[in-house]
């Protein structure tokens, strides 16, 4: 089928679709209505589909940032637990401490009476008060930066994102002018359903970004918590070490009072 | 078999545990090593337990742990009796199910892990404890603990983000006991923390209160699933909501 010239490789597909049924019009004004119609008409569905996908990916997007955000939570939880038994096993070992100089006091007075005596002098050695009332065990400090920090951020975001949303709809503005320039009647409520689409577009945004914030925060937070954990792991694997050397010598020394 | 092996393994280790701590009873076991004896004792009921489960002999497995807990507390050394209640109380949980045991094995865990300022540990029974009586409708109760867990995780840097899950949750219960509690709740928890009132959560209590009102049990079903095509809700959630639903289906069902 010979097409007389047309200019627009969109035109030959439309063509052949309508070449059918408008059999009896003239065929030069004709296709260029149905063209610019088909084209329009073709358009619009494109936009339509593409803002329903972005929409959906948006809710998609959403439930993810969720999740993680469930998954950190937990894990934040696990961690200040994990804090706390380090703390505590820090405490035993200081009692642990505590309970071997005691020791060693009875074994110098076992060993001689001198040694009594001389303990006798020395005193109770200090029991190291116990520390400060364990108070409720304060995850890192920087955090609380941190948040104060991100809050001001989030200000500065928010005011340029209200720019951005400027953009969008005057972009669509004028793709919707084009709609009820030709099809009056079908394009209005094309209109308002992209509208619709844009907004919950924008508001899904919204909680992404506000949801991203906290996720960072969040991750911040766990940065900070278990770098403080690795130096408590660091000091009491020190201490541990001591510890055992001292039970050694005490065991010694107990084996030789026989 | 590999089990029964096990079985008698355990059962040996038990009766060597038994021994040992009537032993510490004797005037001189007393005098000299009785400690050491109980000590011994806990560990060997312990690692009983330990073998009785691997041979999925649950009640045994649960009568040395209980042996050892006693020992363990009268020693004074409550994280380890914690850690056991909790090992207890998950057995009635999954292979036992005996609810009512497992919550007062739990409550009994938390106790103790407060007793020890482990508070993180002592929130995690709680919650349990409070998720398991909500399933059994002792409402009350369930709001207490959460509305606890949430108030003493709410400061903290770390566990905050998890405060507003735990007011949602006793908002739920509040909703299940009366709407109007519900009301009063929720306006306290946004009072006291302002966080919770741009949660999602929020918003789809809000639309479940109004849907309660209107006795418009499509427009509940509609906001839950809403709430649902974006974070996925769990077993727990699901029962409560439904128990929800049931009311207003009630209440209309009354009016009719």
């Amino acid at each position: 089928m010979a097409y007389p010239t047309s200019h627009n490789p969109f035109a030959d597909d439309d063509e052949e679709d309508f070449k059918p049924k408008r059999s009896g019009f003239e065929d030069e004004s004709d296709s260029g209505m149905t063209d610019a119609e088909r084209r329009q008409k073709y358009l619009q569905q494109e936009v339509m589909r593409t803002a329903h996908s972005a929409v959906d990916s948006s809710y998609r997007s959403l439930s993810l940032i969720y999740e993680s955000e469930k998954i950190g939570v937990e894990t934040a939880e696990e961690l200040v637990r994990q804090g706390e038994v380090l703390k505590r096993t820090d405490k035993m070992l200081d009692n642990m401490d505590e309970d071997l100089k005691t020791s060693q006091r009875h074994i110098n007075s076992i060993k001689s009476v001198w040694g009594g005596l001389v303990n006798y002098f020395k005193g109770k050695p200090e029991t190291k008060p116990t520390p400060e009332e364990p108070k409720e065990y304060q995850a890192n400090e920087r955090l609380q930066t941190a948040m104060s920090g991100s809050r001001g951020h989030e200000d500065k975001y928010q005011a340029s994102h209200p720019n951005l949303r400027k953009l969008d709809t005057g972009g669509f503005g004028a793709a919707a002018s084009m709609d009820d320039g030709s099809s009056r009647q079908n394009g209005y409520p094309q209109n308002r359903y992209l509208r619709d689409a844009h907004q919950t577009l924008d508001s899904n945004l919204d909680e992404m970004s506000s949801g991203l914030a906290r996720l960072k925060n969040l991750g911040l937070g766990l940065q900070g918590e278990i770098e403080d954990q690795d130096d408590s792991i660091g000091s009491l694997l020190n201490k541990v070490d001591k510890m055992d050397a001292k039970i050694i010598n005490t065991n010694q020394q107990l084996k030789n009072l026989k | 078999m590999d089990n029964s092996g096990k079985e008698k393994e355990a059962m040996q280790l038990m009766a060597e545990a038994d021994k040992k701590v009537k032993a510490s009873g004797s005037f001189l076991g007393g005098m000299f090593g009785g400690n050491h004896k109980v000590e011994d004792a806990c560990e060997i009921y312990a690692r009983a337990a330990n073998m009785f489960k691997m041979a999925k002999n649950w009640s045994e497995a649960i009568n040395c742990l209980n042996q050892a807990i006693d020992i363990y507390t009268d020693m004074g050394r409550f994280t380890i009796a914690a850690k056991h209640h909790i090992t207890i109380a998950e057995i009635y949980e999954s292979e036992l199910v005996d609810i009512e045991k497992a919550i007062a094995h739990y409550e009994q865990a938390a106790d103790y892990y407060k007793g020890e300022e482990s508070n993180s540990s002592a929130n995690k029974c709680l919650l349990k404890v409070g998720h398991y009586s909500a399933q059994l409708e002792q409402y009350q109760k369930a709001i207490e603990i959460y509305e606890q867990v949430a108030m003493s995780t709410m400061d903290n840097p770390l566990l905050k983000y998890n405060a507003k899950e735990y007011f949602f949750k006793a908002s739920l219960c509040h909703f299940i006991v009366d709407e109007l509690n519900a009301k009063l709740a929720i306006e306290k928890y946004e009072e006291m923390f302002p966080a919770f009132s741009d949660s999602r959560e929020l918003k789809l209590l809000k639309k479940l209160l109004e849907a309660h009102e209107e006795q418009n049990s499509e427009a509940f079903t509609e906001a839950v699933k809403e709430f649902d095509s974006v974070s996925r809700l769990d077993q727990w959630l699901t029962t409560m909501l439904l128990r929800i639903k049931k009311t207003i289906q009630g209440d209309a069902g009354d009016l009719k």
